[in-house]
């Protein structure tokens, strides 16, 4: 899958978790820039893009996962 | 107590381990030579201060400066009421405006407070004074904690210097052993007192603290520091084990010596899981209210035969040395073995009581006379027993807390600013357990509401993050019981539909 194929689908999943229709996700983009992204909202996010992908995370690839920019790098290595 | 308990292990561990790493924040380690200096300035800057109110406001901040302040402020004399800088500015407002504040250690830029005699505990000047603690009285206060109110207001509970010592003075007898070598885990937020074990702890001890910052994952990160760096000794809230459980296979932590799983009722399940990755560690549940200095009672878990439990959720064990437990019942009546009621505790370890609120003074402490003296008791609002052998076993909440993440809330102080929102519309704020089996907050509101964004807006600027509903639902009109009260069993079938 294209990175840019995963990203859209990731503004998707993060509209949803967020509740919040026009949060647009930036490579860049941290916890820190986003309203309640805390470890309860990012546990069912987690949750929702390994449902979406239908794949699983390690603990130690979340550990990594600094930014979206990261979260898509990981995602795109286990999809292709 | 203070003194022997606190202030000399502290200072002596200042002395003795200067070059010894005090604290790892932000991956950037502090030695305890670095802390003494930044103890040093700050009382300095205090000193020079005409301190017209004892209790001094802290922006809770997670670097060494604000650390340095907790002992500073001690030092001095003085005690501390925590401001949380991502709490809204009317919460901090508020806890100012009730403790009095009129002098505030701030150590960012991020929060001013325009109307009150700030110190930037950021680029302070060195200046030289002895180490010698002022003399205090045991009875002064050390820290003043805001938690939750149910007429929405926050609360503070007082705790004094005695009760510290006290607390600190039963931990030890645990037979928890730290000593220099040893790297502790810190991952409570100021606001909420299993911080001050969770410094107090490694600090007496010549130990190093490893801290989370504030803009990072908790759960994730605390694996990060278990990984990276070894930890011997750490305090965790079970929500952070629950958040891991989903990658136990992934998890080995062998130098843990010991895990105190506090501040919510602890899985048994989940606890015998978490057991093999942390295979050489002692784990310990604590458990206590605010009102009783960070724990009261404890309880060994058991890796190699029974452990007791209630529904599920392990016992919180025996009283700490010092500390003697009871059961009510609804007229004050004390309640023999295996008999359901309320949990009194009472001992050194109990606050003078809430700061200027008399009527809740009144209704949450009694004395009663046990061996011809009089003792005083905090009434806990946990539904207990205990059973034949002195173990205590808790069923629940007598009232209406829920703990999210750690914290204590009173569902009422969020009914309280919605209903005010709304106006005269009722509104039911309902815990329920979400599919990581976390605890999630929904707000009914009779009413069929189309757009609640502005009302969760409001709720925002006035209750702390976790203290914010995560589900609105709408209801025509509120399902009534038999009682003529409101049927929340019902409501709650609404969640998730």
């Amino acid at each position: 899958m294209e990175k840019s194929q995963i990203k859209d689908e990731l503004d998707n999943i993060f509209k949803k978790i967020f509740n919040n229709e026009t949060l647009e996700i930036s490579e860049n983009m941290s916890a820190n820039d986003v309203d309640n992204w805390d470890s309860l909202s990012h546990m069912l996010l987690i949750t929702e893009i390994e449902d979406h992908f239908s794949i699983k995370f390690k603990l130690r690839e979340l550990n990594k996962m600094k930014n979206v920019g990261v979260l898509i790098d990981i995602l795109s290595s286990k999809l292709n | 107590m203070f003194n022997k308990e606190v202030i000399l292990p502290f200072l002596k561990s200042i002395e003795t381990f200067e070059n010894h790493n005090a604290f790892c924040i932000n991956e950037h380690f502090y030695t305890y030579k670095e802390l003494s200096n930044s103890v040093t300035k700050v009382r300095f800057a205090l000193q020079k201060e005409k301190i017209i109110n004892k209790n001094i406001g802290l922006v809770a901040n997670d670097d060494i400066e604000t650390y340095a302040s907790i002992f500073a402020i001690w030092l001095e004399g003085c005690a501390y009421v925590t401001l949380h800088p991502k709490q809204p500015m009317d919460r901090i407002m508020e806890i100012i405006d009730q403790a009095e504040i009129s002098l505030i250690l701030n150590s960012s830029t991020d929060l001013l407070f325009p109307s009150i005699k700030t110190i930037e505990s950021k680029n302070l000047k060195s200046g030289i004074i002895d180490n010698l603690p002022k003399l205090t009285d045991e009875n002064s206060l050390a820290y003043i904690l805001f938690t939750s109110g149910s007429t929405g207001k926050p609360k503070g509970v007082q705790i004094s210097r005695k009760n510290i010592g006290a607390f600190m003075n039963s931990f030890w007898k645990t037979e928890i052993h730290i000593n220099e070598n040893d790297r502790c885990l810190q991952c409570f937020d100021l606001t909420f007192d299993v911080s001050v074990q969770s410094y107090l702890v490694p600090l007496t001890k010549g130990a190093c603290i490893y801290t989370i910052p504030h803009d990072q994952i908790k759960y994730s990160y605390v694996f990060g520091l278990l990984e990276d760096y070894k930890l011997t000794f750490a305090t965790m809230a079970p929500s952070i084990i629950r958040y891991l459980q989903p990658y136990f296979d992934e998890i080995n932590a062998p130098n843990l010596r010991y895990n105190i799983l506090t501040a919510e009722a602890s899985s048994l399940d989940l606890v015998e899981e978490w057991a093999t990755c942390i295979p050489n560690a002692e784990i310990l549940d604590f458990y206590g209210p605010t009102e009783a200095t960070i724990y009261c009672t404890y309880n060994k878990f058991n890796r190699f035969g029974v452990n007791k439990q209630l529904n599920g959720m392990m016992s919180i064990g025996k009283a700490m040395h010092g500390v003697k437990a009871i059961i009510i019942d609804e007229k004050g009546k004390t309640l023999g073995a295996n008999k359901k009621g309320e949990l009194c505790v009472s001992g050194d370890q109990l606050t003078p009581g809430y700061w200027k609120n008399h009527e809740k003074n009144s209704s949450s402490f009694f004395t009663v006379e046990i061996d011809g003296s009089n003792t005083r008791f905090y009434k806990t609002g946990d539904l207990c027993y205990i059973d034949n052998e002195g173990d205590i076993l808790l069923s629940g909440r007598l009232d209406y807390q829920v703990k999210i993440q750690g914290y204590r809330i009173e569902l009422g102080e969020i009914e309280f600013h919605a209903r005010y929102f709304l106006k005269k519309i009722n509104v039911v704020v309902l815990p329920f357990i979400n599919k990581t089996k976390n605890t999630e907050l929904a707000l009914f509101i009779e009413n069929e509401v189309q757009n609640t964004d502005l009302l969760i807006d409001y709720l925002k600027s006035k209750l702390p993050s976790y203290m914010i509903p995560t589900k609105t639902i709408g209801v025509s009109e509120f399902p009534i019981n038999t009682n003529g009260k409101i049927d929340k069993n019902l409501l709650k079938l609404k969640i998730g539909k």
